[in-house]
């Protein structure tokens, strides 16, 4: 009858401490996968590719900004840390078009903005929930609209396969338009002619 | 994924509790409070005003207009509209008045209001009419009616008012943004929502002047009409035309020139297809269709009621832009199709015409001149002109 009963709570408790030693286990072999526990909802330093431990596997993306050039979107090649799933990978991706260019291009994302969270459905659709800055520091107009979707929708779509359709939503929830003009209320197809050849 | 669906919802659901919660605590102004309840029977709105103010009613279509005339500003605060007959509720204002639009899910109801003094409160019945049997004049659905209590005037009949009685045509005019919602703004400080509005208002004299046309503007003052509202405009009006205009922006300061959009549908190659088919078979859609289904297929069809019209309206986009060359002197930069929300709902060819940049300081400098909102109306004028020919 004294016998010591575990209750849920201790259970609990136990469960993340062994979650805990697998993780600290992995991260001293492999050397890496600190995003496992908590998949890129804030930048880590060691996110950026300059800082990458060579061990870590990279993988290439494409992402598409804007120049003053033209009117079309222009790929700009950068590496992040690969795997290990498409969200995470994903993640990195709209955070490095959100912190923009290397090559002079103008990032069509204002830069204040924050990624909340991301997830792809079954059927291939990248929930992108940005926070309130894309709405209220974007300039408004057809044409800055127009560039802000497909710089995120093309460079998703380009990048991983199983991402067919983007929505967009701010702060959670689904918006009408960012300023106006184009409709966010449906999820977007990629546009490729949109970008420069 | 369900699970994560769930998850926006919850967030969805705390952020607007918090949101007007906030609103709430903020409201230091009047407030005017709508809200509606299903009874046995009846739907009942509830406007509660923050005093004795004059209004009045009117339907349009699916919408009852309550307008309010006062100088004094307040705040309109909605309940969530869970309802069987009643859609939404949103509103407009301008100086001294204001309009509460209560939208129903269509447009067979009566409705029978009365005042509750004491509380400042305007309360209105909806009762659901059946659907009228094709033979029937509708008109006499509505006879049935119990006169209005408050209201004297006969309650207009649902559609068939709105239908041009002796060949009157429309064309629907909107002057793009408005309101607290300046779209675009230039260096020098131009906002986009006067542009367009002074544009917009220069294209209905030179229309009302030279052709046998009927405009209405979606605003013809500075005040806020939702996108959605818009549209359903032009299909309340019936029009055959449907022109926004709007001034652009670009994060590329160089950016310049004229260019006219019409609907992208923003579609998988799958869904292109089911579109192209009900694009291809919309002659059968003004045919008295032979079931009873006809609401549903017009419900159905109402979220993207543009796409049965692409191809006119890519025409008339091609005329406009081809005028808009001619006469403003602006780089040539085509026509485009993009998912603009405005659109997706217009029955009938429209397009929306991006007549310069004002985030260019040159051509925020052009857009303000009179002279040059002159010639970008007459472009589109006259490209109207050409494409009206075109179908005669």
């Amino acid at each position: 009858m004294k016998k010591r009963k575990i209750s849920p709570s201790q259970w609990t408790l136990l469960g993340l401490s062994l979650i805990v030693v697998l993780v600290l286990a992995a991260v001293l072999f492999k050397g890496g996968g600190g995003e496992k526990i908590k998949p890129a909802l804030e930048t880590s330093p060691a996110e950026s590719p300059s800082e990458a431990a060579p061990a870590r596997e990279a993988k290439k993306v494409q992402l598409f900004f804007l120049s003053e050039d033209d009117s079309s979107l222009h790929s700009e090649q950068r590496e992040i840390l690969a795997g290990p799933s498409v969200v995470e990978e994903a993640e990195r991706t709209v955070k490095e078009l959100i912190r923009g260019s290397d090559k002079g291009y103008i990032s069509p994302l204002p830069p204040e903005t924050r990624l909340r969270q991301l997830f792809v459905t079954k059927e291939g659709v990248a929930y992108v929930d940005f926070s309130r800055e894309i709405m209220e520091k974007h300039p408004s107009g057809s044409s800055a609209e127009l560039a802000t979707v497909y710089s995120i929708v093309n460079t998703l779509a380009y990048n991983f396969k199983p991402i067919k359709k983007v929505f967009i939503l701010v702060e959670g929830s689904e918006k009408e338009t960012l300023g106006g003009h184009i409709n966010l209320s449906l999820p977007f197809v990629p546009l490729y002619s949109l970008n420069a050849r | 994924m369900t699970g994560l669906n769930e998850t926006t919802t919850k967030r969805l659901t705390c952020f607007s509790l918090l949101f007007f919660s906030l609103l709430s605590l903020a409201a230091a102004q009047p407030t005017l409070r709508v809200s509606a309840q299903d009874n046995d029977g009846y739907t009942r709105v509830i406007v509660t005003f923050p005093s004795s103010l004059p209004f009045a009613l009117e339907k349009d279509g699916t919408l009852l207009l309550v307008r309010v005339n006062s100088r004094s500003t307040f705040r309109l605060k909605t309940d969530p509209v869970k309802s069987r007959l009643i859609k939404a509720f949103s509103w407009a204002k301008s100086n001294d008045l204001y309009i509460i639009i209560i939208e129903a899910r269509h447009e067979r109801f009566r409705y029978d209001p009365f005042k509750v003094e004491k509380k400042h409160q305007l309360a209105i019945d909806f009762y659901e009419l059946a659907a009228p049997p094709a033979a029937k004049e509708p008109a006499a659905e509505v006879r049935q009616a119990p006169p209005a209590t408050e209201e004297k005037k006969e309650l207009p009949p649902p559609v068939q008012a709105l239908t041009p009685a002796e060949g009157i045509r429309t064309i629907v005019i909107d002057p793009g943004h408005g309101g607290l919602e300046y779209g675009a703004k230039g260096k020098f400080g131009t906002l986009e929502k006067d542009i367009t509005l002074a544009i917009g208002l220069r294209l209905k004299a030179l229309i009302e002047k030279n052709l046998a046309f009927h405009v209405e503007l979606t605003r013809d003052r500075d005040m806020d009409v939702s996108l959605e509202n818009r549209a359903a405009m032009a299909n309340n009006h019936r029009a055959e035309l449907f022109i926004s205009i709007h001034a652009n922006s670009s994060y590329r300061s160089h950016a310049n020139g004229s260019e006219t959009f019409f609907l992208s549908l923003n579609a998988s190659d799958e869904e292109a297809r089911r579109l192209a088919y009900l694009e291809n078979n919309s002659a059968d859609l003004d045919k008295p269709l032979a079931s009873e289904n006809q609401d549903d297929i017009r419900m159905i069809l109402w979220d993207m009621a543009q796409s049965a019209y692409l191809k006119q309206s890519q025409r008339l986009a091609e005329i406009i832009q081809d005028e808009l060359n001619s006469l403003l002197g602006t780089k040539d930069r085509g026509i485009k199709q993009a998912p603009f929300k405005v659109l997706t709902g217009v029955a009938c060819p429209a397009v929306l015409v991006e007549s310069a940049f004002i985030s260019n300081p040159q051509e925020e400098r052009d857009l303000a001149r009179g002279a040059f909102q002159e010639n970008v109306a007459q472009a589109i004028y006259r490209g109207l002109v050409r494409y009206i020919k075109l179908l005669s």
